[in-house]
């Protein structure tokens, strides 16, 4: 496990001493790429001062929120597609047109309708989440074997219990890869709307030292977004883990 | 065993079935089958492959639709599935994302039984089946011998009337498949539950059944009912006795027929 780890920062150990060494040359202009030693200087004071947390919070409460969001709604209509002719009908047509759109090209829509503080971020945010949930979850529940319903439904179970008892769990391995790849989606679409409206948060930070021709501001924020997001990659999958050890894939 | 379910017959009576496999045909699985079960008899539905009679055990269990003729148990129409008919299919169906107890706390949790009582009955049944000492484990960790034990433990766990079992031992190994056999056996005779077996194996269906339906194949019809009556003797050596293998013998043929004549061409 920790040999594991050791394994794969020494990537970015060798990425770091590349740019150590780039500096030091005085092969790239220090506006381009500022010295390691400042950015880590910055981060260090972003931690000290606390705006690294409060802006990694802002950033996590919208995109969690709206990841919520997305789940909520993408869930059940993703289960409800193959099994509700109705709501088929209406969602998956959507869902394929919706799914490869730019969702970000719907953030004037939602400043407009929502305002320019948290709601319209979190609209943003799990709207671009919430079609991958529904794929996944439909996905999931298309390849649920019969007899599994059947013998619920033989046990005692009613229809709508079936939802709960069997579909939902029977389709948790691919809802979990749906939510594996929506929750880094809608971490971009996030940042990309804090950069675009501006406020607080790690992307609004960042474009604030941008307007002020601050580079080792932006690297800075960079660093801290790869930070704030490789966590909740790794979180994620701490949950599938928990959540699927009844799954084979646990033992491997 | 405090069941308090009782053991009840069922009467099918002119079933035809027809399924769709693409939009806009139609293929006839049964055509015209009338059958009678007794109460607690143990009956084997015996046939080639694709004969129907799977489609036939999954009428009775309400999960296809009736659509011409009818099924009739004491407790009337059969038109939905019901926990008055339990099932066990060959691919043991089980919940992978429960452990064993849990799958078989599910059937005595919708009788609207909880708590110790409930976790009584489903170790009396675990015990049954010979898992004891397995209630954590999910199913995934099990064998397949192990995996339908639980999934019986799971049926007969919900008090069923009536057991349809569909190939439930087809997915085991030989050695696995006589000792399931013996033990269910054993159990249906201290439960003296009605049961419907489907098997396509002429030995395991004269070993365990009291009457053999031999069904023909394309459309499923009732070729012949015959009785059989080893299960009465309680005797695992039964296999030996040369009326067994008469029996067997006889019933091959019959079933060799169905086999030969469902390779022939589909003539209109």
């Amino acid at each position: 496990m920790i040999g594991r780890i050791a394994l794969r920062c020494s990537a970015f150990l060798v990425l770091l001493a590349g740019w150590e060494v780039a500096n030091r040359l005085g092969l790239i202009r220090p506006f381009l790429l500022p010295p390691l030693a400042a950015v880590a200087a910055r981060l260090a004071q972003d931690v000290a001062s606390g705006a690294f947390f409060l802006n990694a919070a802002a950033t996590l409460y919208r995109t969690l929120a709206g990841f919520a969001l997305a789940c909520a709604i993408g869930i059940p209509l993703g289960i409800l597609i193959s099994r509700r002719p109705l709501v088929g009908w209406f969602v998956e047509p959507i869902v394929s047109v919706g799914f490869p759109m730019p969702a970000i090209a719907f953030l004037p829509i939602f400043m407009l309708w929502f305002g320019v503080f948290d709601l319209s971020k979190i609209v943003m945010t799990g709207f671009s989440a919430v079609f991958t949930v529904i794929a996944a979850a439909d996905a999931g529940t298309r390849g649920v074997e019969r007899q599994l319903t059947w013998s619920a439904q033989s046990l005692g179970a009613s229809r709508a219990e079936l939802f709960r008892d069997v579909m939902l769990p029977a389709a948790m391995p691919q809802i979990l890869t749906g939510l594996q790849v929506a929750l880094p989606l809608a971490l971009i679409v996030e940042v990309a709307s804090e950069m675009l409206m501006g406020g607080n948060g790690l992307g609004g930070m960042m474009v604030n030292a941008e307007n002020y021709a601050d580079s080792v501001g932006v690297y800075a924020g960079i660093v801290e977004m790869a930070l704030v997001g490789g966590v909740a990659v790794a979180l994620m999958a701490r949950l599938r883990r928990h959540l699927l050890r009844w799954h084979p894939e646990a033992a491997a | 065993m405090t069941d308090k379910s009782v053991p009840t017959g069922i009467v099918i009576t002119g079933l035809s079935h027809d399924y769709t496999p693409r939009a806009g045909t139609r293929v006839r699985a049964l055509e015209d089958v009338s059958l009678t079960v007794a109460t607690g008899s143990f009956h084997a539905l015996l046939g080639p492959s694709g004969c129907g009679k799977s489609t036939l055990l999954y009428c009775i269990g309400g999960f296809l639709p009736v659509q011409i003729g009818s099924i009739r148990t004491d407790r009337g129409l059969v038109t939905a599935p019901g926990p008055d008919r339990g099932v066990v299919f060959q691919n043991f169906a089980l919940f992978p994302w429960k452990t064993v107890l849990q799958n078989i706390l599910y059937g005595i949790g919708k009788r609207g039984i909880r708590g110790a009582e409930a976790r009584d009955r489903a170790q009396r049944f675990i015990d049954l089946v010979h898992l004891t000492g397995f209630e954590a484990s999910f199913p995934g960790q099990l064998s397949g011998g192990m995996q339908q034990r639980a999934a019986l433990a799971r049926t007969l766990a919900a008090e069923p009337d009536i057991l349809l079992m569909d190939e439930p031992f087809g997915a085991l190994d030989a050695q696995t498949r006589r000792i399931m056999q013996e033990e269910l056996l054993g159990i249906w005779r201290q439960t003296g539950k009605t049961v419907v077996f489907v098997t396509h194996d002429v030995a395991e269906a004269v070993y365990l059944a009291d009457e053999i339906s031999v069904m023909s194949a394309r459309p499923g019809r009732i070729r012949r009912t015959l009785s059989a009556g080893f299960n009465r003797a309680a005797d695992p050596a039964v296999f030996k006795r040369p009326d067994f293998a008469e029996q067997v013998e006889l019933i091959w043929q019959m079933v060799r027929a169905e086999v030969d004549d469902a390779r022939r061409p589909v003539s209109a």
